[in-house]
């Protein structure tokens, strides 16, 4: 039991850093945080730090050079110079000196008095002119310090508190020595930081087994600089800054702030930083670095370390459930969660935010990737799960950066492969995950480690994957198995037929062949179209794991592509961002355009080439290798019917917004602000959505095979046409305008299902988790596939519910026929209720928009004289 | 066309603007007196009155109606010019340049406008299409610009569309790929001074069935668009709202319309850093067509204390030489104007001016359908015949001339001959404190 007066003793003793008072120290901002990239990655085995460039420079667009930063943790020894015992029982203290004198007096004034010191170093840094140019601010020099807090130390630290007795936590002798090494450093970093006057040194981390490195300068930059390229760790995390104000910057500002034993890293931007400032005044604490990000780490620490709450109430306090979700939380936990809320939510943050954390617990030989996301959905996250030989999780504001980092890693070890077995996005604040998913390594010390992943409450998130991946040396691979001289439909039906008795020799075999037919030029079309439906479509995948095989798949694209690019054709045209570009031959011809090389945005962006290829008379375009790139299918300009983009690989935001006419196939997941004011066309997505599907959309056809994630169709006008096969995480379809879909309106279709890697159809939990479903719309309908009743009324705002009618289902039919052509959900399977065929209605509910009671006379009116 | 082919309703609308012509005309000369209940503390009775006798006759009053301040007590109406003494003021035959770029950057297209305005966005649905082309005809005429608002593009604009700079706003009405790629300005509408927080909010009656067309929405159903964008919550996003445009035409020049919050020099900055061109201010004295009663003039901060704000706060950033600031809400006169450009702006948005030079008496009024008695701020079918197309451009043609006018004599008479020398000028104003401005 942690008794009041134990904690408070310990807040107490926080006076004495402050001896002034804190009467002259005023909550505002150095600088606006805004905007960041963040990538987080935990394995079960201790990887090296380059494996996080690509994800970093992937991200850039996201950042403005002005702070950068990483944190390690769980390290190995031989990489730092020190023993095992040392690195898991020592502090890591790093300081960063930005004068090189004061390292005699930091060391004689802050870290002699207060450790003795076992190993002491200095971090290298590169010499590399290249890197060097790169930098407007000369990075600051890093000292590591490992050592134990002197005894005398610790027992004059309780005597000068009352504290003699302290035994249990937070008062165990390890947490009295934490407290120690926790104002020691905010010591140091009052004294020679954050005072008037030249900045001169701070703490960058202070945590057992825990590095933190941080500078003007990209993310990817701070690896480079602090040569961390082979230096290993279970869990990293990595983040780009964006600030805004300030001319002058200061690597105190990057991202991760620490708290004792964890690093954060924030992407978003705080309404409240004077109210969260104020409520940890209260309890001594006072920032110094005057970011979003240093308090969020000051709260996470307070809960975690001062109050020993366990996790779940830490991020409870952080992102308090609230509304719909509170009411549907066991009594229990509402009545835990009441107190926690009443003493803790004017420190919780408000605003757009998603933390990532990196956690260090040696003594219990746990290292922990945490990932926090606002309880109104406002940041983009994404989190990947890789279970096999290495197990890997991650988190990060871009799908893209994931897949990256795994294209990274695959690349030189071949217990990683190119896709995770699942994606998911967070609902914030919900009473089902908590809005909070953990990645913890459990290190039993001899090398071998494992990796889980929890939500909130503890439960634990499997890939669900259970067939062996592919370790890269499959046996015998044939080279010389025929191909069934069947049209494409006929030769994946074979395909499919052969998986379940197949190994991955014989699928390499297979693609082999694909790709041998493929090079020939007479089969190419086949080939690509058999490896789209490989990748597109769900079915049964025998012994072999459904991530392994689209990461084969992927490969086979990749040597197809390259066979057009030695041995073009009439049909296939090649261009990359250094070749030539033919003139259209008047014939049906693709253009296959290889994406890397060209820039995510801006004038060299792929996404100018497919214009400018566009307004030269090319139509078809089959884009591969993307990574990351934006804007794809953006500025064709009106009616662009005829045009039709094929999307394989990691397609960034924006991806047809504006369409009028074109057709684009993404072959896999999408992300963010997809389809924006679409206008007419077509878009098809074999994966899931992100944020702000189709905001503003005004018309056009689109299927989703996955789920959307916040907003999706907000402000949509018009008469859009969408089905998503998945559910969304909140706030669909709100201000929806979209006319009368039995009038030539717009609709949306919710079937709230998912289709599994092994191709079976399954209804999801609920089809709609959220607490606002079609708010505030005006226009245009809701269909969702509710058979059992879950959406309630409570959950709508504004709509009201009405049986599905006749008409209405003329309407949709049409649709969900196509919606099985693409993803093979049959019509009949989604009229099945729990294995019995029924009626549309007792499947589907309508949900439009109640009538405006207060403008219908004025409706009335206009209507008699318009 | 003889009366007997007239229809009744021609007829009427006939009538009705011949008086209406006739009462812009009749009153400024004041035979009758000042009206009693005719404006307030901002847009008085004279300011009113002298911006009909500029629409009409190019020229301020002559009569004695004051024309350069109201009697709001404070912001514009209590600072004054430290003018030369008379015999030191530059003669009438020294050139004076009116002219500002409205890009700054080295870099990206240059546009200039030869004077330092241009119209403000009022959407198709707040006001007439009438309107909008009588705006935009006048703008082509003086080559500026006005600017859609965040109702669509109407077609008829597109006679004009050299000079019209496309508002994308938050609930993006109207907006498609081919109104960002005429347009040689893209405007993102963050917010908007007269309603800071609030999205738009177009009531039922004035979504007639052509602003619903426009809009894609449903005819007479309020229209609200939201208060963010909803896929822009952090710097970042709004990087990559301004690299969408940038990918639809990248050759427009990018301008921020923001409200007045306290930590607007944040704001600018980050536009800044985001790639735009113009970052605009509006302050809370603007007015709108769209929003409903509880939200007008009681929120952000009014624009005088912005600009100074902005200005030097991207001085101290090293970056006002490549911002441009426009201000806006609440520029009535050539004078406000004028004392906008001396607290840091580069230029000035027009919006309620503009209104008052087609008939507008500040009855507020402006967001029910059939509220306005001008026909200005309506999109009724009747009531916007008041305004013909080619009378609203002269008019606003004829007030420019004015400002235009009155700008060159107000720097000739601080000893400057160019507008772009008066800019952050604090130094040539004087706080008049209660005794007000002369």
């Amino acid at each position: 039991m942690i008794s009041p007066e134990t904690i408070a003793k310990i807040l107490a003793s926080r006076k004495s850093l402050i001896p002034e008072g804190a009467g002259h120290l005023t909550p505002r901002k150095a600088e606006a945080e805004g905007g960041c990239a963040v990538i987080g990655i935990a394995s079960s085995e201790r990887i090296p730090g380059r494996h996080l460039f690509q994800a970093l420079e992937q991200m850039r667009n996201r950042g403005n050079g002005k702070g950068g930063g990483i944190a390690a943790v769980g390290l190995v020894p031989e990489d730092l110079g020190v023993t095992r015992e040392i690195l898991e029982n020592d502090y890591l203290l790093a300081i960063a000196y930005l004068e090189t004198s004061a390292r005699s007096e930091v060391e004689r004034s802050c870290i002699e008095p207060t450790f003795e010191i076992h190993h002491a170093q200095a971090l290298p840094s590169t010499n590399d002119s290249r890197i060097l140019e790169r930098l407007d601010v000369k990075p600051p020099e890093v000292f590591l310090y490992f050592g134990r807090v002197r005894p005398e130390a610790i027992e004059g630290f309780k005597q000068r508190n009352g504290l003699e007795a302290a035994v249990a936590p937070p008062t165990s002798p390890e947490s009295i020595e934490d407290e120690i090494v926790y104002q020691n450093s905010y010591r140091l970093n009052r004294a020679f930081y954050a005072s008037t006057g030249e900045k001169r040194a701070f703490v960058l981390s202070h945590g057992k087994n825990m590095l933190v490195l941080k500078m003007v300068g990209y993310g990817d930059d701070v690896i480079r600089y602090y040569q961390l390229e082979n230096t290993r760790a279970h869990v990293w995390i990595g983040h780009h800054r964006y600030p805004t104000k300030g001319k002058v910057w200061h690597p105190g500002g990057a991202h991760p702030f620490v708290g004792l034993h964890e690093a954060l890293v924030h992407n978003g931007d705080f309404a409240n930083y004077a109210s969260i400032c104020e409520y940890l005044a209260q309890r001594n604490i006072y920032p110094l670095f005057l970011t979003d990000t240093e308090v969020s780490v000051l709260l996470f620490d307070l809960f975690h370390r001062t109050y020993a709450y366990p996790l779940e109430y830490v991020i409870e306090s952080l992102a308090p459930t609230t509304e719909r979700d509170f009411a549907l939380l066991p009594e229990e936990r509402q009545s835990i969660y009441q107190r926690l809320q009443t003493v803790h939510i004017h420190g919780s943050p408000d605003g757009p935010w998603f933390f990532l954390i990196a956690q260090s617990s040696p003594a219990q030989g746990e290292y922990r990737l945490i990932g926090i996301t606002d309880t109104s959905m406002l940041r983009p996250q994404v989190f990947a799960l890789q279970e096999g030989p290495v197990s890997v999780g991650f988190a990060a504001s871009e799908k893209q950066a994931i897949d990256a980092a795994l294209e990274s890693l695959a690349r030189e070890d071949p217990r990683f492969w190119l896709h995770a077995d699942r994606y998911w996005n967070a609902r914030g604040g919900s009473h089902t995950d908590g809005g909070a998913f953990i990645f913890t390594v459990h290190a039993n010390g001899n090398g071998h480690a494992k990796l889980q992943c929890t939500d909130k409450f503890g439960r634990a998130v499997r890939s669900g994957a259970q067939q062996k991946p592919y370790d890269g040396r499959a046996t015998a691979v044939r080279t010389d198995m025929a191909l069934p001289d069947v049209p494409v439909d006929e030769l994946f039906a074979w395909v499919k037929e052969q998986l379940s008795g197949w190994d991955y020799g014989n699928l390499l075999a297979f693609l082999k062949a694909l790709e041998r037919a493929a090079d020939s030029g007479n089969d190419r079309k086949r080939a690509l179209e058999a490896v789209t439906l490989l990748m597109d479509r769900r079915y049964p995948t025998g012994a072999m794991r459904r991530s392994s095989l689209l990461s084969l798949f992927d490969q086979s694209l990749g040597v197809i592509v390259e066979s057009v690019r030695r041995s073009p054709s009439e049909a296939y045209v090649f261009v990359d961002n250094c070749s030539p570009v033919p003139s259209p031959s008047g014939q049906a011809q693709t253009v296959v355009l290889d994406a890397r090389g060209f820039a995510a945005e801006g004038e060299r962006s792929l996404a100018r080439k497919i214009v400018w290829l566009y307004q030269r008379g090319f139509r078809d375009f089959m884009l591969a290798h993307v990574k990351g790139h934006r804007f794809i299918a953006n500025g064709l300009g009106a009616g662009t019917q005829g045009v039709h983009i094929d999307v394989y690989g990691s397609s960034g935001d924006y991806l047809a917004s504006g369409i009028d006419g074109a057709e684009v196939v993404v072959h896999g997941d999408a992300q963010d602000q997809l389809a924006q004011i679409m206008k007419d066309g077509t878009l098809v997505v074999y994966g899931s959505v992100g944020q702000t599907f189709l905001y503003a959309g005004k018309g056009g056809h689109a299927f989703v095979l996955g789920n959307a994630a916040g907003r999706p169709l907000i402000n949509a006008v018009g008469r859009p046409r969408v089905i998503i096969n998945g559910t969304c995480l909140d706030y669909l379809a709100e201000s929806f305008m979209a006319g009368d879909p039995l009038d030539g309106g717009g609709f949306v279709v919710l079937n709230g299902i998912a289709l599994s890697d092994q191709g079976e159809v399954v209804e999801l939990d609920t089809p709609y988790p959220g607490g606002n479903l079609f708010s505030l719309a005006s226009g245009g309908a809701i269909y969702i596939r509710d058979p059992h009743g879950k959406v309630s009324e409570e959950q709508l705002n504004g709509g009201q519910f009405s049986p599905l009618e006749e008409h209405d289902w003329a309407v949709i039919h049409p649709f969900l026929e196509e919606n099985a052509r693409l993803f093979g959900i049959p019509v009949a399977w989604l009229l099945e209720v729990d294995g019995k065929p029924s009626l549309p209605s007792q499947v589907y509910r309508k949900i439009h928009p109640r009538a405006i009671g207060a403008l219908q006379p004025e409706e009335a009116w206009v209507k008699m004289h318009v | 066309m003889a009366n007997s082919m007239k229809s009744t309703e021609q007829l009427i609308v006939e009538k009705h603007t011949a008086s209406l012509h006739q009462g812009f005309h009749l009153w400024p000369e004041l035979k009758n007196g000042k009206l009693p209940a005719l404006g307030d503390h901002r847009w008085t009775a004279d300011l009113i009155l002298s911006t009909w006798v500029q629409a009409e006759t190019g020229k301020p009053p002559s009569n004695g109606l004051e024309h350069r301040v109201g009697n709001s007590g404070g912001g514009f109406d209590v600072l004054d010019f430290k003018f030369l003494p008379e015999d030191r003021r530059l003669s009438n035959d020294v050139a004076v340049d009116l002219s500002i770029p409205l890009n700054r950057r080295p870099y990206d297209r240059q546009i200039e406008i030869p004077i330092p305005f241009y119209g403000a966005g009022m959407s198709f649905g707040s006001i007439s299409e009438q309107v909008m082309c009588a705006r935009a005809k006048a703008a082509q005429a003086w080559k500026t610009f006005t600017c859609t608002g965040e109702g669509g593009y109407p077609d008829s604009l597109l006679a004009y569309k050299d000079h019209v700079i496309t508002q994308v706003a938050t609930g993006m009405f109207g907006v498609r790929e081919e109104t960002i790629q005429r347009a040689p300005i893209v405007e993102f509408k963050y917010a908007q001074g007269a309603k800071p927080g609030l999205g738009g909010h177009l009531l039922g009656d004035k979504v007639t069935s052509s602003v619903a067309s426009m809009r894609e929405s449903l005819p007479w159903v309020s229209l609200f668009s939201p208060f963010p964008f909803h896929s822009v919550y952090s710097v970042e996003d709004h990087k990559k709202h301004v690299d969408w445009i940038k990918t639809i035409n990248p050759e427009a020049l990018i301008s921020v319309k923001v409200s007045t919050p306290t930590d607007i020099d944040m704001v600018a900055v980050g536009s800044y850093y985001a790639g735009a061109h113009i970052v605009y201010i509006d302050g809370s004295y603007g007015g709108t067509g769209a929003a409903p009663e509880i939200a007008k003039k009681t929120i952000a901060m009014p624009i005088e204390f912005a600009i100074p704000k902005v200005h030097r706060y991207l001085l101290q950033e090293g970056i006002r030489q490549e911002v441009v600031v426009m201000a806006g809400g609440g520029i009535r006169t050539a004078y406000d104007l004028a004392k906008a450009i001396a607290l840091g702006a580069d230029g000035v948005v027009l919006g309620t001016s503009e209104l008052v030079a087609l008939g507008c008496t500040r009855c507020s009024n402006c967001e029910r359908g059939r509220g306005c008695p001008f026909g200005l701020t309506t999109t009724d079918p009747e009531l916007s015949q008041l305004v013909e197309i080619d009378w609203g451009a002269e008019r606003l043609g004829n007030l420019y001339r004015s400002f235009q006018w009155q700008l060159s004599d107000l720097l000739r008479s601080l000893g400057l001959t160019s507008i772009r020398d008066l800019v952050g000028r604090t130094d040539l104003l004087i706080y008049r404190g209660r005794a007000g401005a002369r």
